[in-house]
């Protein structure tokens, strides 16, 4: 065997990496920018979108921000989403000490406990709250009887405040959780020795060193909140509070005239705010990843042992898990198989099949729960690939605008949900030609897939950045180009991640509900837009049942996917 | 066949001059090291002639094949080039068995199935791993697995072939076979080569033609005796072999020898001297295995020193000797005698550095 020397490689066929590469960046330029530019003509424009004869002004602007309404709902705004950010991160720091460090019985169980919100869409949770802590919920009724008073006022700021915590403490949770994993338990033992008590240790020693995780977990879930729509829309609207998302809510559905105007000018001015405020959180995250290699990766050692507290802190957590997770879910299931639920009526004796049987028989509610599923599924998996392809790009090649399409891919972040779909529903009524795709759950697939482009990028772009780039090397010194690079090596070797990824999307595209507010239509109804439906309708049976179907569909795709990844 | 040449290479990471401005020629089926320092710029020049990065300026071309040429925009991606590459981590893919990750390149050059059957089965006879075709990567052990990237790199016959550190993930036993191995491999093949390292005992052992690289520069490119004997700056010299320095100052010229004063009232005999006028400042280099202990205290070059430290190498003893002309490393088979000792450093050995090179 002698090698011989010819001229380069023939070239058989024209690579098709430019083009590829190309199209990909193009799709995600126009998904991007697609609900994004109406607004902002929007925002600038005398007369609405749809009239031809418009002119540039200022006006809607000046008219928002010299409303008393627009400011009055700021300060909630600001107000719930503070409220919600230091009740979340305060007991998502706590538990993470708790079940990552000390000696807590059952800390595995404990830790599936307490990330289970995340699982749960922020609608079924308002819902669920209601069941059992609203005004006429089982528990309020019960203590009302019990203390003669209202115990509590679920529709308020603090009470929306609580139920949001809920949702977003598991965000919390699992930062501290990464960054404790990461950080050297010997630092606590060192604490120990010079005298000081556990609590003490962790004060002195553990907080600060989470401080990164903390602050970025702050910042995280303020931005999230500040976008929520569906705790305040569901358990504020009937105490007259009124969030950013649910003003803008209110203003779309208006009927009659409405004021496009002001709908873009406030979108505008919220995307600007989010968009400074993920910004600073970008910051932080590379400040954080300094700070994280500096500390060595330590095997993990010995909990540290809280002593008589161990018990008691064991049933904090609990009671936590089951006044503030279990109850309400529960409820909502008890409620939505029950003619009416409350402590003054044995519930078996009112149990009927009376909610389930208007969801299935009624076209629009049983189509909206396939839409859902088919937009999981399907949108799901289209989605994973085309994010995976977009970090793959970013990361993995010579691309020209690679730095600027990773910056865009991350962008949807801040753009809050209800104004993604405002966006996509003027730019389909924008552009000509595309109004038969406008009614079609594929608008529905298109904008979910655009608003989670970064959750479907940072599950997958981890798994990428750990591949050896040499495995890539030696396939296109063998011959491959990127194209075929990417299929056949990297793409094989991100596979467990493109599940989870994959997983990830069924899952919230399950559950997505407001980006899809102003898009749906007749036809292409989702979940999560009709169970508002049936709310506005003061139907709560048939909500209640709507939403313990997305529990039971969210639950089953966590079974097939711990059962699918378990088997690997 | 033909010969790799490469001219005037440069690359840049921002400020940072990874290659500046390197020119080499591989004459074909020749086997040439670069050989230097970590960081400096031996993996970037054999990753600009794999095509798997862009250099800034420069000119590279394998038997009249432009690869690369900078100044008229020529870029030929990596797919493209026909070479073979054998990474530092052997960059085996691991989702495949060996005979994938063999057949990868041919089945991409849409070779027949029998041809790549055979083709495979003869270099994996060769690497001597016959009969793994249907193995995982990680059911190999290291030895096995750099021999599997070997023959995944050669498999398709390329014209050149790159290997970056190949053997510095074994252990030190089988890595000094594996030397023996792979430059027989080589032979055999009559493959032009071009191989990285850091381990200049690895160079001199399998190369051709040693380039010794520092700074992203090539100081010196040669045979490897002539690298060893006749360093041309006192970084390679330094680099290479154990080797102490001394500074000195030119006194006399006479009959093609050179005469060097050296600290003190020490004058030196130096007989391999390049073009050098008395007065002249010079550091003479000497390797630490040439110098002995004097037998015959009127024999010329002797130098007088006392013993400061020793450590034994398990077949030869290194002593650190202080003398009137600076510090000496000494190699020799026995120990030398504690306290005062008598040097000798034969004219022969001596090698005259220009004075302000390195440091
Ligand atoms: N991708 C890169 N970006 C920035 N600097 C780099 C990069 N690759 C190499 N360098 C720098 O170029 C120099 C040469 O690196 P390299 O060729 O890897 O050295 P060697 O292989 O000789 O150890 C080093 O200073 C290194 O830090
Ligand atoms: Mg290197």
């Amino acid at each position: 065997m002698t090698a011989t020397v010819e001229a380069a490689r023939p070239v058989t066929r024209r690579s098709l990496d430019l083009p590829v590469q190309v199209a990909l960046a193009a799709a995600t330029v126009a998904l991007v920018f697609f609900p994004l530019v109406p607004i902002l003509v929007q925002a600038f424009s005398t007369r609405p979108l749809y009239d031809p004869v418009r002119a540039f002004t200022l006006s809607n602007f000046t008219r928002v921000l010299s409303s008393g309404a627009f400011w009055s709902v700021v300060g909630t705004t600001v107000a719930f989403a503070a409220l919600t950010t230091v009740l979340a991160v305060t007991l998502g720091t706590a538990l993470a000490v708790l079940v990552e460090r000390t000696d807590l019985p059952a800390r595995g169980l404990l830790n599936s406990l307490v990330i289970l919100p995340f699982y749960v869409s922020p609608l079924v949770l308002a819902f669920a709250w209601a069941v059992i802590y609203g005004p006429q919920g089982y528990l309020t009724i019960w203590a009302r009887q019990l203390i003669g008073r209202d115990p509590w006022n679920l529709y308020s700021i603090p009470g929306l405040a609580v139920v949001s915590m809920v949702y977003y403490v598991p965000y919390t949770y699992l930062y501290c959780t990464a960054a404790l994993s990461l950080s050297d338990p010997q630092v606590e033992d060192a604490a120990r020795i010079a005298g000081a008590g556990p609590l003490r240790a962790i004060r002195a020693v553990t907080l600060p060193l989470l401080r990164p995780a903390i602050t970025y977990s702050a910042l995280l879930t303020f931005v999230s909140a500040l976008e929520l729509l569906s705790i305040p829309l569901v358990l504020g609207t009937p105490a007259g509070i009124r969030v950013l998302a649910s003003y803008l809510y209110i203003l779309g559905i208006a009927g009659g005239r409405i004021d496009y105007g002001a709908i873009a000018a406030i979108s505008v001015l919220t995307v600007a705010i989010v968009t400074a405020l993920v910004w600073v959180q970008e910051r932080l995250v590379s400040e954080e990843r300094r700070f994280v290699t500096t500390g060595g990766r330590a095997s993990r050692i010995r909990p540290m042992e809280l002593g008589t507290l161990r018990w008691l802190a064991f049933a904090f957590v609990m009671a936590y898990f089951t006044f503030a997770v279990l109850l309400p879910l529960i409820g909502i299931v008890a409620q939505s198989a029950t003619a009416f639920l409350s402590p003054l009526i044995n519930p078996l004796q009112v149990l009927t099949w009376d909610n389930y049987r208007l969801i299935l028989e009624t076209e629009a509610y049983r189509r909206s729960i396939v839409n859902s599923l088919i937009i999981a599924t399907l949108g799901g998996a289209i989605g994973i690939l085309f994010m995976a392809f977009i970090s793959l790009m970013s990361y993995r090649s010579e691309f020209p605008g690679r730095r600027a399409l990773t910056y865009l891919a991350l962008y949807p972040r801040a753009i809050p949900g209800i104004i993604v779909g405002i966006g996509f529903l003027w730019a389909f009524l924008l552009i000509p030609g595309l109004g038969a795709v406008r009614n079609t759950i594929w608008a529905l697939m298109a904008a979910f897939i655009m608003r989670y482009i970064p959750l479907g990028f940072g599950a997958v772009s981890p798994a990428i950045l750990r591949i050896s780039p040499e495995l890539d090397r030696a396939a296109r010194v063998a011959g491959a180009d990127w194209l075929g690079t990417t299929r056949r090596i990297l793409l094989p070797l991100v596979r467990p991640a493109l599940l989870s990824g994959y997983i990830l999307l069924v899952i919230t595209f399950l559950k997505e509900y407001s980006s899809a507010l102003f898009l749906f239509a007749r036809g292409s109804e989702v979940i999560g837009t009709t169970m508002i439906e049936l709310w506005r309708q003061g139907n709560s049976g048939p909500v209640a049942a709507l939403a313990s179907i997305q529990i039971v569909l969210t639950l089953v795709v966590l079974a097939a996917s711990s059962a699918l990844l378990r088997r690997r | 066949m033909g010969d790799l040449v490469i001219e005037g290479l440069v690359k840049r990471y921002g400020p940072v001059l990874a290659v500046d401005n390197v020119s080499l020629t591989v004459p074909a089926g020749k086997l040439v090291s670069l050989l230097g320092p970590s960081g400096c710029g031996k993996t970037t020049t054999l990753n600009c002639i794999a095509g798997l990065e862009r250099p800034d300026a420069g000119v590279i071309r394998v038997a009249g094949t432009i690869l690369t040429d900078a100044s008229r925009r020529i870029f030929l991606p990596p797919e493209r080039r026909r070479l073979g590459m054998v990474f530092q981590s052997y960059a085996l893919w691991p989702h495949m068995t060996v005979f994938d990750n063999l057949a990868f390149g041919l089945r991409l050059q849409k070779l027949p199935r029998d041809e790549i059957r055979r083709r495979i089965a003869e270099v994996l006879e060769l690497v001597g791993l016959g009969g793994m075709e249907r193995r995982y990567p990680y059911q190999l052990s290291g030895g096995q697995q750099q021999r599997v990237a070997l023959a995944r790199a050669v498999v398709s016959q390329p014209a050149v072939l790159l290997l970056d550190e190949p053997l510095s993930n074994l252990d030190a036993k089988v890595r000094e076979q594996a030397r023996f191995w792979l430059r027989e491999f080589q032979q055999r093949l009559r493959i032009t080569t071009v191989y990285v390292t850091h381990d200049q005992a690895e160079a001199l052992a399998i190369s051709d033609l040693v380039a010794v690289m520092s700074a992203g520069k090539v100081l010196q490119y040669g045979p490897p005796r002539e690298i060893y004997e006749r360093p041309a700056t006192r970084f390679v010299a330094d680099f290479i072999g154990a080797t102490s320095f001394l500074d000195g100052i030119v006194s006399d010229r006479s009959n093609g020898q050179l005469r060097v004063r050296v600290g003190g009232e020490i004058e030196l005999c130096v007989t391999s001297a390049p073009t050098r006028q008395p007065g002249e400042p010079v550091v003479l280099a000497v390797r630490a295995e040439r110098i002995a202990l004097a037998t015959d205290g009127n024999a010329v070059n002797i130098v007088p020193g006392v013993k400061r430290s020793q450590v034994y190498l398990g077949s030869r003893y290194q002593s650190l000797v202080e003398t009137p002309a600076g510090t000496l490393r000494v190699e020799t088979a026995i120990e030398l005698p504690d306290g005062k000792v008598h040097l000798k450093l034969p004219p022969e050995s001596l090698v005259v550095l220009p004075p302000e090179e390195g440091s």
